[in-house]
C-alpha cells in the first residue's frame, strides 16, 4: 500500500545518546502514505526514545527527520504529527465534545464558547473521518474502551495531522474492543493517514499492518512489508539470534501439595482462571503491560473484590468479604507493583516502612513497640539487603529505585507470610538489587513458602519461575515449565495469546 | 533508554544525599527551639522586669493551655491528613455548656463533664464518619460541623452571655494555680505525655502516621484505614471538650461568642510544629514549642506597645508561615531524592 514515491514521513540515520548509553544507533524509518507501520521491540530497544525524538521531546545527536521532502527539527518547531498514549489523556468527567475541543479548541462566538459549535465540530470531525459520530453531549465515561481509543485517535488527529503515532493503544482493550479500534485505523489508512503503530501484541499486526520496523539495543534491526513474516521471525528479531537463556532451576524435590488453589476466578475483566501455586514454587502470572492481570494477585490479597471463583489457602477457603488484615493474618502477602503510589510511605523513615503496621504482625495496638528488637531486626534486614545507606533513621525517599524496593519486600518477610503475590518485584530496580531480590524470593520458596510472580517482565519470569501461566484476554492461554519456559517461550505465547485462546503445553 | 531508564538507578552509587540531608534535618530538627530561645532573649532583654516576671509567665501557661489543647485536638486527625476545623465551635460549645448546664440546670460540675464529654465524643463520631464512610473531604465536613455545633452553641445560650457567679468553687479550683503552678498547664502536660507514648511508642500512633504517609499503602498493609480515622477525630473531639470545660474553669461565664477564635493559633501551632522535631510530620513536642513560640512572642510584642489588632496578623502570617516552611521541607526533600535517584552510569 506504500507505494507512494515520497514517503509521509522519512527518520534517517537518528542517533540519540545518555550519557554512556547508546539509546539510539542510526535509526532509519519510513513511512508512507496511507501506510500503517509497526514499531516493535523489547522494554529498552528505543521505541519510546524515538517516540519522544518525533514528538520533540528530545533533540536527536543526529540524523533527520523528513516530513513532505523537508527536513525539520520537532525539538525547535511544530511538525503535524498527532500522538496518542496508551493513557489517551481523556477527561473522564467532561462530555466526549469538550474532549475534542480541549485539542481541537473552543469554538467561539463573539469571544464566548457557542456550545453548539462545540457539538457539531465534534460529529463534523468524526464524520471527517468516516466515523459513526457518538453523542456529543455524553461523558466521555459513558464510552466503551473501544470507543475511549477512538475518540484520542480521532481527537489527536482533529488538528490536520496527517500522521499518527499509537503507543499501545491496545494495551488494555478487551478482544472485541481492539477490533472495532482496528477497523477505525483502517478507514484513516483509506483515506491517506500514516500510522506508526506500537505494541506488544504481535499477533494483532497481521491483518493489520503494513510494515514492520524491528528495534534491538537502538538499532534497527530489520524493516519491510509484513508480508512473508511470523511471530516467531519478529520475536527471533527482537530477542536476537545468539539469544542464550540461562533459566535457574528450582531446588529439587518439591512437594506437590499446592498452597494456593483458585478455582474459576473472575474478577474486573479477568476470568475465569483455575490454577494452583504449591509451597516452595515459584510461579509466574504473565501477561502484557497493561493487559490487567494484576488483578487476580489483588483478589487473592482483597485488595479487589472478586465476581465469582473460591480461592483456597491450603484448605482454607478464603471467604471474598475477608478484610486484607485478616488476610495477612492467614499469611497472604502482597506486594504492590506502583511502588511509588501503593508502598513508599513518604517522609518516613526505613525502619518505619519496614514495620508499618506492627499490629499485623504483634496483634496488639496497644502494646508499646519494642523499639531494641525493631532496630534489631530493621538492622537485620538492611544487612540481609544490602541496603544503602545502612541507616534505619533514613527517610525512604533517600533510597534508589532499588533499595526502596529492597525495603518493601521485607516489609512482607517480617509478616511471616506463607503466600507471597509479588506484582514485578523488580520494576525499575537496578541489576544489584534485582539479583538481591530474586535470591530472596528463591530462598523463601526453599523454605517453604509459595511465590505467585505477576510480571511482564519476560526475562525475569524466565530466570526466577519454576513454571508460568500465560494471560492473554483475561484467560490462561498456555503454560510453560522447565526447558519450555524461557524468553522465546514466553514472548511468542503471549504475543499470540491476544486474539482466540489456544492451549499449548 | 526508555520510560523505565530514568527510574533505573545503576548498581551502588553512594549515596551523597544522606549526608547532606542529615545536616539540614539537624538544624531543621531543632530550629523551632532556637528560635523559641531568640525569642526568649531579645524580649528578656527588651523588657527585663515584665517579660519574665512570674504573673506574665503565668498568665500565659493559663490562657495557652486552651490553646495547646485545642492544638493538640488538631494534631491526632492531622497526623492522617485530616483536618479537624470545627475544634474552634466545639470548644466554645463545650465552655458554654459546661458553665450553663451548672447554672441553668442545676447539675453539679462532674455530672456537667460528664455530659459535655459524652456529647465530644459523638461529635468526634460524626466528623469521622463523614469523612471516613461518606467520604466527604474533611475541611468541608468539620467546618459543616462545626458551624452547626456554633448553631447548638446559640441556641442553647439564645446567644446570651451566662453568667457564673455562683459557680462552685471546686469547679473555678479546677484552674486555679497550686504551689506556684497553674492546673491547666499541668493538663496539657499529662494529656501530652499520653499522646506523646502514643504517637511515638505504640502501634496505633505509627499507624496514624503511616495513613497520613500513603492511604493506599495503609490499606495494602493491612490498617484499618477507617477505624483510625473514626478514632482520630474522636480524640480530637474528646481534647476539644475537655477544653471547653478548663475554658468555662477559667472564664466562669458561658459566653457563645468564645471558640472560633482559637482555631487559627491552634491550627498554627500544629502545622508549625510539624517542621521541627520530627520534620514533616505533626508531633507533640513540637506543637507545644510552637504554642509556646507563638504565646511568647505575641506576648512580648505586646509589651513593646503593639496594639490589640496585631494578634490577628501574628496569628494569619504565622500560618502562612508554618505552611510555607513545610511545604518547602517537603520539596527540598523530594529534589534531594529525585536528584540522586536518577544518577545514572
Amino acid at each position: 500500500m506504500a507505494t507512494d514515491a515520497q514517503p509521509a514521513i522519512a527518520i534517517r540515520g537518528v542517533t540519540k545518546r545518555f550519557l554512556s548509553t547508546l539509546a539510539l544507533d542510526s535509526v532509519d524509518l519510513t513511512i508512507g502514505r496511507g501506510e500503517i507501520h509497526a514499531l516493535v521491540g523489547e522494554n529498552g530497544a528505543g521505541k519510546s526514545t524515538l517516540i519522544k525524538i518525533l514528538a520533540g521531546i528530545y533533540p536527536p545527536d543526529a540524523g533527520e527527520i523528513v516530513l513532505d521532502g523537508r527536513s525539520l527539527n520537532p525539538h525547535l518547531e511544530p511538525v503535524p504529527i498527532a500522538f496518542v498514549h496508551q493513557d489517551l489523556g481523556l477527561v473522564d468527567e467532561l462530555s466526549i465534545g469538550e474532549n475534542v475541543a480541549l485539542v481541537a479548541g473552543f469554538p467561539r462566538r463573539g469571544g464566548l464558547i457557542s456550545w453548539k459549535d462545540v457539538w457539531e465540530q465534534t460529529k463534523r470531525i468524526y464524520a471527517g473521518m468516516a466515523i459513526d459520530p457518538p453523542d456529543p453531549r455524553a461523558p466521555v465515561g459513558s464510552l466503551s474502551a473501544a470507543g475511549k481509543a477512538i475518540l484520542g485517535v480521532v481527537r489527536a488527529l482533529s488538528r490536520d495531522a496527517r500522521i499518527v503515532v499509537l503507543d499501545e493503544p491496545t494495551a488494555s482493550l478487551p478482544g472485541p474492543d481492539a477490533l472495532h479500534l482496528f477497523e477505525v485505523l483502517r478507514r484513516l489508512r483509506a483515506s491517506g493517514t500514516s500510522i506508526l503503530y506500537v505494541s506488544h501484541r504481535l499477533n494483532e499486526l497481521f491483518g493489520l499492518v503494513d510494515r514492520v520496523t524491528v528495534l534491538r539495543d537502538g538499532r534497527n534491526v530489520s524493516s519491510g512489508s509484513i508480508d512473508g513474516l511470523t511471530t516467531e521471525t519478529i520475536v527471533r528479531d527482537m530477542l536476537g539470534r545468539d539469544l542464550q537463556v540461562h533459566h535457574v532451576t528450582a531446588a529439587t524435590g518439591r512437594e506437590a501439595t499446592p498452597l494456593l488453589t483458585v478455582e474459576n476466578l473472575c474478577a474486573g475483566n479477568q476470568g475465569p482462571l483455575s490454577f494452583t501455586v504449591g509451597k516452595h514454587e515459584i510461579v509466574g502470572l504473565v501477561g502484557l503491560r497493561g493487559a490487567g492481570h494484576e488483578i487476580v494477585g489483588r483478589a487473592i490479597f482483597g485488595a479487589n473484590s472478586h465476581s465469582a471463583g473460591t480461592i483456597r489457602l491450603a484448605a482454607d477457603v478464603i471467604p471474598a468479604d475477608l478484610p486484607i488484615s485478616a488476610r495477612i493474618g492467614k499469611g497472604i502477602a502482597l506486594l504492590a507493583g506502583n511502588r511509588l503510589v501503593e508502598s513508599t510511605l513518604g517522609g518516613m523513615s526505613v525502619r518505619e516502612n519496614l514495620f508499618p503496621n506492627v499490629h499485623a504482625v504483634s496483634g496488639a495496638l496497644l502494646r508499646p513497640i519494642d523499639t531494641g528488637a525493631e532496630l534489631r531486626a530493621v538492622r537485620d534486614e538492611l544487612e540481609r539487603f544490602d541496603v544503602r545507606p545502612r541507616s534505619a533513621a533514613a527517610l525512604i525517599d533517600w533510597l534508589s529505585g532499588g533499595n526502596q524496593q529492597k525495603i518493601f519486600v521485607g516489609r512482607w518477610l517480617a509478616t511471616g507470610a506463607k503466600l507471597f503475590i509479588m506484582e514485578e518485584p523488580t520494576a525499575g530496580v537496578d541489576i544489584g538489587a534485582k539479583g538481591i531480590i530474586h535470591r530472596t524470593l528463591r530462598k523463601i520458596a526453599d523454605d517453604g513458602a509459595a511465590v505467585l510472580v505477576i510480571s511482564s517482565d519476560f526475562e525475569e519470569v524466565a530466570t526466577l519461575c519454576d513454571r508460568a501461566l500465560v494471560m492473554g484476554r483475561g484467560k490462561i492461554t498456555s503454560e510453560l515449565t522447565g526447558s519450555t519456559l524461557t524468553l522465546e517461550g514466553l514472548l511468542t505465547r503471549s504475543s499470540m495469546a491476544g486474539g482466540q485462546s489456544e492451549r499449548v503445553h | 533508554m526508555t520510560e523505565t531508564t530514568f527510574q533505573h538507578s545503576t548498581a551502588s552509587p553512594p549515596r551523597q544525599a544522606a549526608p547532606s540531608g542529615a545536616l539540614s534535618n539537624l538544624v531543621a530538627t531543632y530550629g523551632l527551639l532556637f528560635v523559641f530561645a531568640l525569642v526568649m532573649l531579645v524580649f528578656g532583654v527588651l523588657r527585663p522586669s515584665s517579660f519574665f516576671s512570674a504573673i506574665n509567665i503565668n498568665t500565659i501557661l493559663v490562657s495557652q493551655s486552651v490553646t495547646a489543647m485545642l492544638a493538640l485536638a488538631e494534631m491526632v486527625p492531622l497526623a492522617t491528613k485530616q483536618f479537624d476545623l470545627s475544634i474552634g465551635y466545639h470548644l466554645g460549645m463545650a465552655q458554654v455548656l459546661a458553665v450553663g448546664l451548672q447554672v441553668n440546670q442545676g447539675l453539679g460540675w462532674p455530672e456537667a463533664a460528664a455530659l459535655i464529654l459524652l456529647l465530644s465524643v459523638i461529635v468526634g463520631l460524626s466528623n469521622g464518619l463523614l469523612v471516613s464512610v461518606f467520604r466527604i473531604d474533611s475541611f468541608i465536613a468539620t467546618m459543616g460541623t462545626g458551624t452547626l455545633l456554633f448553631g447548638v452553641t446559640n441556641f442553647y445560650s439564645n446567644g446570651e452571655q451566662i453568667s457564673g457567679l455562683n459557680l462552685s468553687v471546686s469547679f473555678t479550683n479546677l484552674t486555679q494555680i497550686v504551689h506556684g503552678i497553674p492546673l491547666p498547664a499541668v493538663y496539657v502536660a499529662i494529656i501530652s505525655l499520653v499522646l506523646w507514648i502514643v504517637t511515638e511508642y505504640l502501634p496505633i500512633g505509627r499507624n496514624l502516621y503511616v495513613i497520613g504517609a500513603n492511604v493506599r499503602a495503609a490499606e495494602l498493609t493491612g490498617i484499618n484505614v477507617r477505624r483510625h480515622i473514626i478514632g482520630a477525630f474522636i480524640v480530637s473531639g474528646l481534647l476539644s471538650g475537655f477544653a471547653g470545660i478548663v475554658l468555662g474553669s477559667i472564664l466562669q461565664t458561658g459566653t457563645p461568642s468564645v471558640g472560633p477564635e482559637y482555631l487559627l493559633p491552634a491550627f498554627a501551632a500544629t502545622l508549625l510544629g510539624a517542621t521541627s522535631i520530627k520534620l514533616g510530620r505533626v508531633n507533640v513536642i513540637g506543637t507545644l514549642l510552637s504554642v509556646l513560640l507563638l504565646a511568647f512572642s505575641f506576648s512580648g510584642v505586646q509589651q513593646l506597645g503593639a496594639p490589640f489588632y496585631i494578634q490577628y496578623f501574628f496569628n494569619g502570617g504565622i500560618l502562612i508561615v508554618a505552611v510555607g516552611l513545610s511545604v518547602y521541607a517537603t520539596r527540598r526533600r523530594q529534589r534531594a531524592a529525585t536528584t540522586t535517584r536518577s544518577q545514572k552510569t
